[in-house]
This record gives structure tokens, C-alpha cells and sequence, in this order.
């Protein structure tokens, strides 16, 4: 069986990894760094979309429709790093048993759907003007498709249980088989679309301005702070709801609300 | 009782039970039966327009019959008591998951792919063209029902659990789909289906090697 | 400034339905998920300090 937390604190007393394990611990921490990233998301969120729209030259193909590329691309990004983060915190819980790596791995998964929804409409937004039809049945957006619906299994599966820790577990698990099966289903219809349709062209994939470029990794900085407040914010609520017996908790909250 | 013992006689008792509830692989074929037969009534029944779809369709509907007889996998042991007796049995999980995926996939895998065929005249497909199909279907329920078998262990006895595992399962049986009815167009088309047959082979193996392993690990997790 | 104008800042070369779209659902999708976030945090204190009373 897994070891609980405590034995681990004994055993590998001293390690930062164990000591921030603990929720008594990182909730604090978790605050500070929530804080930070929610600053820094939205001052290069500003940077990067001041670049963006106000530097950025018209681009010579497609004019000024290109500029979807700065939330398009971000957001696409963070659908597959998340599912990967995801997957990794639930690998970590199964083998260490440690209850946080869990609860992160919950904390990530919804802000992941969303990045996937925003990248899917965006993506159809701007295929619609780029290349005449709103959704092509292309290696990328079919996967981003596909890992959009993999999020959702993944939290259904979690909510279906009333015991927490089984549904920790239980979904813990299901990411680790999505994310084995992401690159083989990536590769696969990848495979699959030079088979029937040639391969589209991507817009923005060659001869890109600097400043374009600039723009569109300002932005995926962007995303990627605002991804990691919005999952500590929900990694907070979750111990709230999870320790209300915990005397610390209790503390913690007073001590922060004076 | 050896291991080969064990898996054999779980085997063995498996098909016995399917012998006797006719229901059991019955349905799944109507099921089958009926989703094909759908299909024109929506799009037309033009023999043109069916051969276009008719391998897509009939790959599909195989893969959610065999998905409608995952609940069977553990279900009803967990209703009668015997999943607790081969949660304590000494041998491995994995080999008894195992070897009752392997009767479930040799009664549906083989009572799909012998119907196939037959479907396949429905949609206007050539005689090769449907053995090739046949033989996919025959690939792609073992490979289904190991994947299906990570979630229906998953959820056990859970409410709901038919839909969330066909939500769960069926994402990750895409490429299965790509390449078992690109096999069948391969041959439509006239050329040579070796590398869809070899890929399809390759997720059947990956699939026996590692889903009985998480499989067991899920039912752990469930029963616990 | 690139642009000649405010209106043509808008009209994005004919495509602005197309861009701001786009923006305008991820705006859409950030403030929806801070509401939820939000939402949850305030009923989750709730049932805290409910907890705590009894």
C-alpha cells in the first residue's frame, strides 16, 4: 500500500520536496506564488499584446488575421504541457502516495480544457478567413481535440467517486494511460492526415517577423503564469475543502484575514 | 494450481458462461446489426455514396458493440462476491484479468468479425475488401477490450459507469479506428494494406503488454 | 503606430469579426473561469467556518 505522509516526512526528513508535500506547509507558499503569477500574467500579457498589435508588422500572406497567432498558439501550447504536467503530478502521487501531487494534478486539469476550448475556436476563427472553412481535420487541431476530451473523461472520472481517495487514484491512473496514448494518437493522425488530404500549410510556421515572434513567446509566458495562479488558486480551495478538520487551517486563515 | 492452470480454467469458464447466456454476445451483435443498417437511411442509398462510408461505419459500430460488453468484464462478479475471490487469489491479477479479457475478446472478437461480411454487402463493398474489414474487426476488439478494461476495472459497481467508460475509452481507440478501416481502404483502393496491418498489430501487442498491468492496478484502486 | 487609425485598428484589414472573435472568447473563457474560481473559494470558506461553528 501507498506510505502515508508521515513516514515519508520521517524518511526523507529535511528534503524540501517532502516539507512542501505537506499542505500545512505549501498552502502559504502556494499563496505567494499564486500572487506572483497572476502578476506576472497580466504585465506580459500587456507587453505582449501592446508588441503584438501596436510592433508587429502586417504580415505580407495573410494580413492582419495573423494576429490570432498570439492567443491561438499560447493556448495550444498549454493544452499539451498541461496534460503532461498533469500527468506527471499523477504519476508522482501513485508511486510516492503523497496526497498533493493528487490534488494537483486536479487543479490543473479544468484550466486545461479551457486552454483547449479557447485554442479550438480560435483556431476555427481563424482558419475560417486563412483557408476558407472553419475546422480542417488537421494533425494539430485533431489532437487538440482529442486531448480536450481526454481532460473531460479525466475529470468525470474524478467527480464519479465519493470517496476522494479512490477518485484521486482512479484518475491518477486514467492521465497516466492518456498520456502514454497522446503521442501515439498524435503520430497516428498525424499519419492518417497526409494519407487523406495532404498536408495543409500552417500560417505562421515560416518567415515570421521578429517582432512577431517576440509577441507570440511573450504571450505563451503569459499563458503559462496565468495557468499556474489559476491552479494553485484551485489547489487552495481544494485544501480548504479537504482539511476542514486541521487546526493549521484554521490558523492560517485567521492569521491571514487580520 | 499453476499459473497456466489458473488462466486456462478462467478461460474455460468464461466461454462455458457465454455458451449459456445467449444474451451476452447476442446483443452486442444486434446492436451491430442495427447501427448498420441506420446509416442509409440517413445519407442515401446510393451504392456509390455507401461504399464511401460503408467501411468507416461498420468499423465503428464493431468498436461500440465491443464496448457495450466491457460493464461485463467485472460487473457481475462484483455483484456476486467472486471479484473478492480473485483479488485473493495467489495468482497474479494481471494473468486472471488477462486471460478473461481473452475469452471475452475470442467470443465477440470472433462473432463480430464472422458478421462483418455480411454487413459489408449492405454497404456495396467487394468481397476483399471485406475479409480485409473482417479481419481488422478480429485485431481491434482485443485491442478495445484491453484498453476497456483499465476503465471498466476503474468502475466497478461505480453509477454511470457504462457512459463514462465509453467517454473514457474511446478517445484512446482512435488510432485502432485509423488504421484498422485504412487497411480495409487500402485495399479499396487496390493497394497493399502491410504497414496499417503491421501498426495494428504493433497496439494489439503494446496493448496485451502493458493493459493487463494497469488493469490490475485499477482494480486495486476500485475495490480497495 | 502602425496604424492609420482607430478604425482600421478595428477593422483589422476587413477581418476584425475574425480577430477580435477570437480574443473576445478568450476573454470570455478567462473571466468565466475566474468567476468559477472564485465562486468555489467563497462557498468552500462557507462551509469552513460553518465547520467550525458547530
Amino acid at each position: 500500500m501507498a506510505r502515508t505522509e508521515s513516514q515519508s516526512n520521517d524518511k526523507f526528513a529535511g528534503s524540501w520536496f517532502w516539507r512542501y508535500a505537506s499542505p500545512a506547509a505549501f498552502f502559504p507558499l502556494a499563496g505567494k506564488l499564486e500572487k506572483l503569477c497572476w502578476a506576472l500574467a497580466a504585465v506580459l500579457a500587456a507587453v505582449g499584446l501592446y508588441i503584438g498589435f501596436f510592433v508587429a508588422p502586417t504580415d505580407a500572406q495573410q494580413g492582419e488575421v495573423y494576429r490570432v497567432i498570439f492567443i491561438h498558439v499560447p493556448a495550444a501550447w498549454m493544452t499539451m504541457v498541461i496534460y503532461m504536467a498533469m500527468a506527471f503530478w499523477a504519476a508522482t502521487g501513485l508511486v510516492l502516495g503523497t496526497r498533493l501531487s493528487f490534488m494537483m494534478s486536479h487543479a490543473l486539469a479544468p484550466t486545461g480544457a479551457i486552454m483547449a476550448v479557447v485554442a479550438l475556436v480560435t483556431g476555427s476563427l481563424w482558419g475560417r478567413p486563412t483557408w476558407g472553412t472553419y475546422w480542417v481535420w488537421d494533425a494539430r487541431l485533431t489532437s487538440t481535440l482529442i486531448l480536450f476530451f481526454l481532460y473531460m473523461g479525466y475529470m468525470a472520472l474524478a467527480a464519479s467517486f465519493d470517496d476522494k481517495k479512490k477518485g484521486d487514484r482512479a484518475s491518477a491512473l486514467i492521465a497516466l494511460v492518456g498520456a502514454i496514448n497522446v503521442p501515439i494518437i498524435y503520430f497516428s493522425v498525424k499519419w492518417w492526415n497526409t494519407l487523406h488530404q495532404g498536408s495543409s500549410v500552417r500560417p505562421g510556421s515560416s518567415s515570421m517577423a521578429a517582432t512577431m515572434l517576440t509577441a507570440m513567446m511573450i504571450m505563451t509566458f503569459a499563458f503559462w503564469f496565468y495557468c499556474v495562479a489559476a491552479a494553485l488558486h484551485r489547489l487552495r480551495t481544494d485544501i480548504i475543502e479537504r482539511e476542514r478538520n486541521a487546526a493549521w487551517l484554521r490558523d492560517t486563515l485567521k492569521a491571514a484575514s487580520q | 494450481m499453476s499459473l497456466r492452470g489458473a488462466t486456462t480454467a478462467v478461460i474455460r469458464r468464461e466461454l462455458q458462461l457465454f455458451a449459456q447466456r445467449k444474451s451476452d454476445w447476442a446483443n452486442p451483435l444486434m446492436f451491430f446489426l442495427i447501427v448498420c443498417s441506420l446509416f442509409p437511411f440517413a445519407v442515401g442509398s446510393e451504392s456509390e455514396k455507401l461504399k464511401l462510408i460503408g467501411i468507416g461505419v461498420i468499423f465503428v459500430g464493431a468498436l461500440l458493440a465491443a464496448m457495450l460488453s466491457l460493464p461485463k468484464l467485472f460487473d457481475e462478479d462484483a455483484r456476486d462476491g467472486s471479484l473478492e475471490l480473485m483479488l485473493a487469489s495467489p495468482e497474479p491479477l494481471a494473468a486472471l484479468i488477462l486471460a478473461r479479457v481473452a475469452a471475452l475478446s475470442l467470443a465477440l472478437g470472433i462473432a463480430l468479425s464472422a458478421v462483418t461480411p455480411v454487413f459489408a454487402l449492405f454497404y456495396a463493398l467487394p468481397f476483399d475488401v471485406a475479409a480485409m474489414l473482417s479481419l481488422n474487426v478480429l485485431m481491434a476488439v482485443p485491442t478495445l477490450l484491453l484498453v476497456g478494461s483499465i476503465a471498466a476495472a476503474l468502475l466497478v459497481s461505480a453509477r454511470g459507469g457504462a457512459i463514462l467508460t465509453a467517454v473514457l475509452v474511446l478517445p484512446l481507440t482512435i488510432p485502432t479506428l485509423i488504421f484498422g478501416a485504412g487497411a480495409a481502404l487500402k485495399v479499396l483502393y487496390g493497394e497493399s494494406p502491410a504497414a496499417e496491418l503491421a501498426l495494428q498489430a504493433a497496439f494489439m501487442l503494446l496493448a496485451l503488454a502493458l493493459c493487463p498491468l494497469a488493469a490490475a492496478a485499477a482494480l486495486k484502486i476500485s475495490t480497495d | 503606430m502602425i496604424w492609420e487609425s482607430w478604425a482600421a485598428f478595428w477593422a483589422m484589414g476587413g477581418r476584425g469579426l475574425f480577430v477580435w472573435g477570437s480574443y473576445g472568447v478568450l476573454a470570455f473563457a478567462v473571466i468565466a473561469e475566474l468567476v468559477t474560481l472564485k465562486r468555489a473559494r467563497t462557498s468552500a470558506l462557507k462551509a469552513l467556518h460553518e465547520h467550525h461553528e458547530h
